[in-house]
């Protein structure tokens, strides 16, 4: 597909050939959002669906404008970052290091894994009532829900990496005399970083839906908080503004963990 | 007395899930002098693995008594260096990376370090290849690193289980031309487990033959061919003669074992 794409892209534009070879994917990709943004704008238009509903291209460029201008948007997204950032950064700072011991140490795991497992499953924001009450209507509660929205992924899949750490690698740092420090240091950790980075892609995930929930459910500033208030008063585009740029954010990280990824991918055995 | 002497060892195994045991090597008595090259042979599951697994101190051994110079075999030790089978290479450092790592769990603090590892590198003729990573070698490559890693950390005794096990025969054969080239250089005590008999007839000065149920020494052959030995060889009367021995001893072994199988 690629290859018939390309040769008709020489024949065409000779001077186009070699950018469009470069940028393949990416130039799909941007069609693809181009599309579907001309349907949007055109059925708003043409009044095949209701734009009170549905919003309109143009509508929510101009109503980004507004926004960025006169809404303290950074203000609102400030707010949100923060919770996001210190709820996120804890649920690495615990999520790892707790995953690395569980997966190493046979009895530290068999203790842990009933009540954390629990947790696992149950609906987390489904606690957010009771957070509240903890820890009040401000960024504290958010914090919180964040944490336990991307806590788990992470541990989940440390413990997974340090516990498929392949043993014929163990047994070689055995024979030169490795201590369990080094075994630990040296094999584990390094070996289970591709799973902690998975997991960290979906802890971020998890935590951008919590915060956006949780603000979402009570509070008084951030970008949840601003879609709730724009959705309730019906109005769409001013609250899509919000919505997209969560999802940009969101993106823009996961693309850089994407990039991190590829980085290690480039010694990870091809099976 | 010998440099390794093996009085009498079974190692037991415990069968998963279960509180049995059972025996994979039994009554083993083995003496072999500094700077000799001793292979061991035979068919899959006779315990030659296991053998050189508790020589390395990485097994327990359950009965009987196993010393390197005098010093009685408990644990890992600084003068024993084992080359394993493939992928035992750490995917994520490179070439030079994976024959530092060797040096560094032996605490190797001289300033000579990267040094030590570059002449290592370059001894298995990977010199232009310090930089590449596991996946982006080719097998036998891949076992050259694993040769210097264990080469390096200067051990008395190298231990190589099955090191060519996972490459085609062409490369298998160069390998061994390869080893032996280096192994003549300073004659450390060689410990090379196999099941190819050629591979055991052309690198050791003896050939040791086990068999199964338990794993046992069946036959100690001592190999009289000049050195270097050469590819040359490999046709001489004198090679083919020991190839049909060791061959016949193996084929006893399977036989056996399928007289079980039919009383059973």
């Amino acid at each position: 597909m690629a290859l018939a794409a390309r040769t008709a892209a020489r024949s065409a534009w000779p001077s186009l050939a070699p950018f469009l070879e470069r940028h393949y994917t990416t130039g799909v990709s941007i069609l693809s959002v181009l599309v579907f943004l001309v349907l949007w704008e055109t059925a708003a238009d043409q009044r095949w669906m209701n734009p009170r509903l549905t919003g309109q291209p143009t509508l929510i460029w101009q109503a980004a404008l507004e926004v960025f201008r006169n809404d303290r948007f950074f203000y609102h997204a400030w707010i949100s970052f923060a919770e996001f950032g210190i709820g996120f950064v804890l649920a690495l700072i615990v999520g790892v290091p707790l995953g690395l011991i569980m997966g190493t140490h046979k009895t530290t795991r068999l203790f842990l894994e009933p009540p954390l497992m629990a947790l696992y499953t149950a609906p987390r924001l489904a606690l957010l009532p009771i957070l509240i009450v903890w820890l009040g209507i401000g960024i504290a509660s958010k914090i919180a829900v964040v944490f336990l929205g991307a806590v788990f992924p992470i541990l989940v899949n440390t413990l997974a990496g340090v516990r498929n750490a392949d043993n014929r690698l163990v047994q070689a740092a055995r024979a030169f005399g490795a201590t369990q420090l080094d075994i630990f240091v040296k094999i584990l950790v390094p070996g289970s970083l591709p799973a902690i980075l998975m997991g960290v892609r979906l802890g971020i995930g998890r935590g951008v839906l919590s915060v956006i929930v949780g603000e979402m459910f009570v509070s008084q500033a951030g970008i949840g908080y601003q879609i709730m208030s724009y959705g309730q008063g019906m109005q769409i585009n001013k609250m899509l503004v919000y919505a997209l740029s969560i999802s940009l954010f969101s993106y823009g990280l996961i693309l850089s963990v994407q990039w991190l990824e590829s980085r290690i991918r480039d010694w990870k055995p091809v099976s | 007395m010998a440099q390794i002497e093996i009085r009498d060892v079974s190692v037991d195994y415990k069968r998963p899930n279960s509180e049995e045991t059972f025996t994979a090597v039994d009554g083993i008595n083995l003496s072999i002098e500094k700077g000799s090259f001793v292979t061991i042979v035979g068919s899959s599951g006779c315990g030659k693995s296991t053998l050189l697994l508790a020589l390395a101190g990485l097994i327990p051994y359950a009965k009987g008594a196993i010393t390197v110079d005098g010093k009685t075999v408990t644990a890992p030790g600084p003068d024993r260096a084992m080359v394993f089978q493939d992928a035992s290479l750490l995917p994520w450092r490179s070439v030079h990376g994976n024959v530092r790592f060797g040096l560094e769990l032996r605490r190797w603090r001289r300033d000579d370090l990267d040094q030590r590892v570059t002449r290592f590198v370059h001894m298995v003729g990977l010199g232009s290849f310090a930089d590449y990573h596991p996946h982006q070698l080719s097998g036998g490559m891949r076992q050259r690193v694993n040769i210097a890693r264990a080469l390096a950390v200067d051990p008395d005794v190298l231990l190589m289980d099955e090191p060519f096990g996972a490459l085609d025969a062409q490369t298998r054969e160069v390998m061994g031309d390869e080893l032996l080239r280096i192994w003549e250089r300073d004659k450390k005590t060689a410990i090379f487990v196999t099941h190819a008999i050629d591979e055991a007839i052309f690198l050791g000065d003896r050939v040791v033959v086990m068999g199964k149920n338990p794993g046992h020494i069946r036959e100690i052959v001592e190999i009289d061919l000049p050195r270097p030995r050469t590819s040359a060889m490999l046709d001489s009367p004198a090679f083919i003669a020991y190839r049909q021995k060791l061959r016949d001893y193996i084929a006893a072994d399977m036989a056996s074992l399928q007289m079980v199988k039919d009383v059973a």
